[in-house]
């Protein structure tokens, strides 16, 4: 090789970029001629300057913004599960009246069921009306939280498929799965209620 | 800038991922400065690095559930400023002026009273090469990665790491040492 390295050859002798074409004939060349062995060097200085550029701070305080827009997401969350609630019970509701009219002599039951959901549905508002989604909790509460809202969760989806369709469940398990959930929105109160604090977030 | 900035950071960490808000400003009051470091020699003005930087820090509030812990905090964060950073200058497309550039920089040999200091001539490469540069050289991203974030290939991003070298050297005055 006669001519001098191209900036490309020089960046990758920089890096031991091996993969860059003809690097075996740049070598040689590199190995005898000062005049690259410079552009080398001076290369290194140069991104030696880069990486030595001051660092940058700003000049405004941005998190205020990005806790005022978590706020307002956390809000939208917290309407979004509450409309999935709601939707739920209005499903259950409506497995109920259509049973009444097919089912009359299972009355009882079923005043047991509407009666743990009621609970359930108190349970909920007050837990929204607390706005738990505005207070800091210690990070062994927030564990707690999340495993019953987890729970609370599961529960969900086991009383949506408990009254979906054909495959509807014995009212005795719905009324069993309902207290399951009460207990845990009783649980989930108790918590968000004693254990956390307002800050503002 | 690793964990050593934030005292505690597992710890912090954790918080951070369960939703408490302490643990999330304590993670923007540890790495607001580099992320805004990062957008502001990538972008052009200060408008778009405070914006990067709220974007970003929003993004990590959301998504920290999702930090494995298999990187370093300041990695996954710098990830996600740098990928929001690429993301404005798609958005804001702003004019290549390299060529232009070529023109109204100092020719061959011209005099060294001419050179541009680094800073200047940073931010006279384009976008795209000032972005490369910035990703390779200083935040130590591979060729492979930056192509990723782009949505180029690694050539592209090579040659534009060789060209941005070449003009910086021209306008740094340094063909003149040659």
């Amino acid at each position: 090789m006669s001519t001098h390295l191209e900036m490309a050859q020089l960046v990758a002798l920089r890096d031991d970029d091996r993969s860059e074409p003809g690097m075996a004939a740049a070598l040689d060349h590199f190995g005898s001629c000062i005049h690259c062995q410079s552009e080398l060097e001076r290369l290194h200085q140069r991104t030696a300057r880069l990486r030595a550029l001051p660092s940058l701070a700003p000049a405004t305080d941005e998190f205020p913004a990005v806790r005022a827009r978590i706020t307002v997401e956390r809000k939208r969350r917290s309407r979004g599960a509450a409309s999935i609630g709601l939707a739920i019970a209005a499903t259950a509701l409506f497995a109920i009246i259509t049973r009444d009219i097919v089912h009359p002599k299972r009355l009882d039951a079923e005043q047991v069921l509407q009666s743990e959901m009621s609970q359930s549905q108190r349970l909920e508002q007050a837990l929204h009306q607390w706005h738990s989604d505005q207070r800091v909790i210690d990070g062994h509460t927030a564990v707690v939280v999340i495993q019953l809202e987890r729970k609370i969760a599961q529960l969900d989806a086991q009383l949506a498929a408990s009254v979906s369709g054909e495959s509807a469940a014995p009212i005795e398990s719905q009324i069993k799965l309902w207290r399951e959930r009460v207990g845990l929105m009783n649980a989930l109160v108790e918590v968000q209620v004693t254990k956390t604090s307002n800050v503002g977030l | 800038m690793d964990a050593m900035s934030l005292p505690d950071a597992d710890a912090v960490i954790a918080r951070a991922r369960l939703g408490d808000p302490v643990a999330l400003e304590a993670l923007y009051r540890a790495y607001s400065t580099p992320v805004y470091n990062l957008s502001r020699r990538i972008c052009r003005t200060t408008e778009d690095a405070e914006d990067i930087l709220q974007e970003t820090f929003f993004e990590v509030c959301r998504s920290i559930r999702n930090y494995r812990g298999d990187g370093s905090i300041w990695g996954w964060i710098r990830s996600v400023a740098s990928s929001k950073a690429l993301m404005r200058l798609r958005r804001n497309k702003y004019r290549d002026t390299d060529e232009l550039h070529d023109e109204i920089a100092p020719a061959r040999g011209a005099s060294n009273a001419l050179r541009m200091d680094l800073e200047t001539a940073m931010a006279r490469l384009s976008d795209t090469a000032r972005a490369v540069v910035w990703l390779h050289d200083v935040e130590g991203y591979t060729h492979e990665e930056i192509a990723g974030q782009m949505g180029k290939t690694v050539s592209f991003s090579k040659s534009q790491l060789a060209r941005a070298h070449s003009r910086l050297r021209t306008w740094l005055g340094e063909e003149a040492l040659a």
